[in-house]
């Protein structure tokens, strides 16, 4: 197969499931039965890197893809990377208050002698990574950002924390979130805020975006390498995007949600945070895999090499890997940041492969497809959180309504709610992506509900008006079913001539 | 034989009470909430408003018409795109 994913979830792929099924059928077939049995974790990726050219002083200012390509080199040890993250932590996390709770500085490093310097499954050996705190980790707490789940300890790993730590990552501590994945991360079961945007650290006020407000700040402010977040409504991207950052939220069923608390198992998808295309690009291939802990990972066509996708591609000014088509949401060049998305689709119209071809018309019916009751999914939390709701209401806080609408959304709206699921993504796929492969947007509702992959990067920075703080602005990318590469390479391509990905926000001064 | 007819929409009284019922019949207790506190992150006021308007949604989804033949209820959109083969469309 030549080309992205997107356009080749192949009619052969089809009929081979179909070949599989029967063969289940008749007793003959073997269920995978391990992550990645259906989808060989690539790690030639590794050895592909390159060394960077200058080795930096400060190590939390490393990325992630240089992390790697040092330690596989021999040239750094991990035990050096837990001691530069862990002093900055000490030293500023009172002011960012981006973690819940952390890992110690021996416990990691005696993890890190665990891990073999050479095996395949050494990808992400010595790099730091911060999961948002509803992630399941066995050896910390994991609140959700709530009352309801205050004092929780696990005892298992969730599915992605396992398989990074199965690749040598060192999960460094827990990232502070919005209450049970809702909006910007707060002292549990009240309105006043802890987690600071990374660039404003002194300035409670400019929010660092939420519900994976921590994990945004903790990669940022180079409290971590990278991070995983989870988006149900924006809350990987929001983050991304308040806090300078480059990241993805791939085709829902792409990552594992098994060890999740759930908010919406419609709509929840595991996103990477990271400082660059290639670093999200990097993580995404570790923890994407089928996983039979949860079955909507299953069956899908198999990985494709996101790392190659997020590599610049040789050519003129260098050019996005594949002829691909980019156009914008209506409206999407006006407003606030106008004059740096001008920018932006300056270096569109320039960039080699790429065929902007301006303001998209939106599919029928977008309005109503989109947006509250069709566009929900009021129903989906309330049946995973009764105990929790009689155990008393007051745990929920602000929350309270999200969890309580399930027992007043009717059936048949809830049934409905899931046909126009389909109805959009048919008009998505038939009357939008039949104009572009990418599509700049705004929100990503819309996205999130059918579970359409997006991305974000940042494009400059830009004043906010309440504090005149000078904060980043980025753009939200979207494509269709398993379009990550597309995502990937438009990102790449732009990050190989724009230096805005590199921006590190102040410290704090407290 | 009468001809049905369209009936009153509900007060929002009434459907207060059709929300406490449901609440009361699962056993959940919204009381320990004030009644009115905007200061509160959450208040018994805002919760029933909410409560209503979901409600209220219901009509705006059944007015809607989506022909099942041609779209089933799918719960996974994305994913259903690789096991049905979707993007030959």
């Amino acid at each position: 197969m030549s080309g992205p994913l997107d356009r080749h979830v192949s009619r052969r792929w089809f009929l081979d499931r179909m070949a599989w099924v029967s063969a289940a059928a008749a007793g003959q077939a073997v269920l995978p039965t391990g992550a990645g049995a259906t989808t060989p974790r690539r790690r030639a990726w590794v050895a592909d890197l390159p060394t960077p050219a200058v080795q930096q002083q400060d190590l939390t200012e490393l990325t992630l893809a240089e992390t790697v390509a040092l330690v596989r080199d021999g040239r750094l040890d991990p035990e050096a990377l837990i001691d530069a993250h862990v002093d900055r932590i000490e030293r500023y996390d009172h002011a960012y208050q981006a973690y819940a709770d952390r890992a110690d500085r021996e416990t990691l490093k005696a993890f890190a002698r665990t891990t073999p310097a050479d095996g395949v499954d050494a990808a992400l050996r010595g790099v730091c990574i911060a999961p948002k705190d509803n992630f399941y980790t066995s050896d910390m707490l994991t609140e959700g950002g709530s009352l309801v789940y205050e004092g929780f300890q696990p005892d298992y790993d969730a599915t992605v924390v396992a398989t990074m730590r199965a690749a040598g990552a060192l999960v460094i501590g827990k990232a502070q979130m919005g209450n049970l994945a809702g909006g910007r991360a707060r002292v549990y079961g009240t309105t006043t805020p802890t987690t600071r945007n990374a660039w404003t650290p002194d300035d409670v006020r400019y929010s660092p975006a939420g519900s994976s407000s921590g994990t945004g700040t903790a990669v940022a402010a180079r409290l971590a390498v990278a991070g995983l977040g989870t988006q149900t409504g924006g809350s990987v991207l929001g983050p991304g995007n308040a806090q300078g950052l480059t990241c993805m939220k791939p085709t829902f069923g792409r990552v594992s949600l098994h060890g999740v608390i759930p908010l919406s198992h419609t709509r929840d998808h595991v996103g990477s945070m990271a400082r660059n295309a290639l670093d999200a690009a990097i993580l995404l291939q570790v923890i994407a895999h089928p996983d039979p802990l949860d079955p909507r990972t299953m069956g899908l066509p198999p990985n494709p090499d996101y790392v190659r996708a997020a590599t610049p591609h040789p050519g003129a000014n260098p050019a996005v890997r594949w002829p691909t088509r980019v156009g914008i949401w209506p409206g999407w060049a006006e407003g606030r940041d106008a004059a740096l998305r001008s920018d932006f689709l300056d270096w569109l119209q320039s960039a080699g492969n790429v065929h902007f071809v301006g303001e998209v018309t939106p599919p029928d019916q977008w309005d109503e497809l989109t947006s509250s009751p069709l566009g929900g999914s009021h129903g989906d939390p309330t049946a995973f959180f009764i105990e929790h709701l009689r155990r008393d209401v007051r745990l929920f806080a602000e929350r309270l309504p999200r969890f309580l609408n399930g027992m007043l959304q009717s059936a048949d709206t809830y049934v409905k709610v899931q046909q126009a699921r389909l109805l959009l993504l048919h008009r998505m796929q038939e009357q939008l992506f039949n104009q572009c492969d990418v599509v700049l947007v705004d929100g990503t509702g819309a996205f999130d509900g059918t579970g359409l992959p997006a991305m974000c990067m940042p494009i400059g920075l830009g004043r906010d008006d309440e504090t005149g703080a000078e904060v980043p602005r980025g753009v939200t990318l979207a494509a269709l079913p398993f379009g990550e590469e597309r995502l990937f390479a438009v990102a790449a391509a732009y990050q190989a001539v724009t230096q805005h990905h590199t921006r590190r926000p102040p410290d704090p001064t407290v | 034989m009468r001809t049905p007819q369209v009936p009153p929409q509900p007060t929002d009284a009434e459907l207060d009470r059709y929300i406490l019922t449901r609440y009361a019949l699962l056993g959940i207790d919204i009381s320990v909430l004030p009644e009115s506190d905007p200061e509160a992150p959450m208040d018994q006021e805002r919760l029933l408003a909410n409560g209503r308007s979901i409600l209220r949604q219901d009509v705006v989804a059944a007015d809607f018409e989506i022909d099942p033949q041609f779209h089933l209820p799918t719960p996974h959109p994305a994913p259903f795109v690789a096991w049905t083969a979707e993007s030959d469309r």
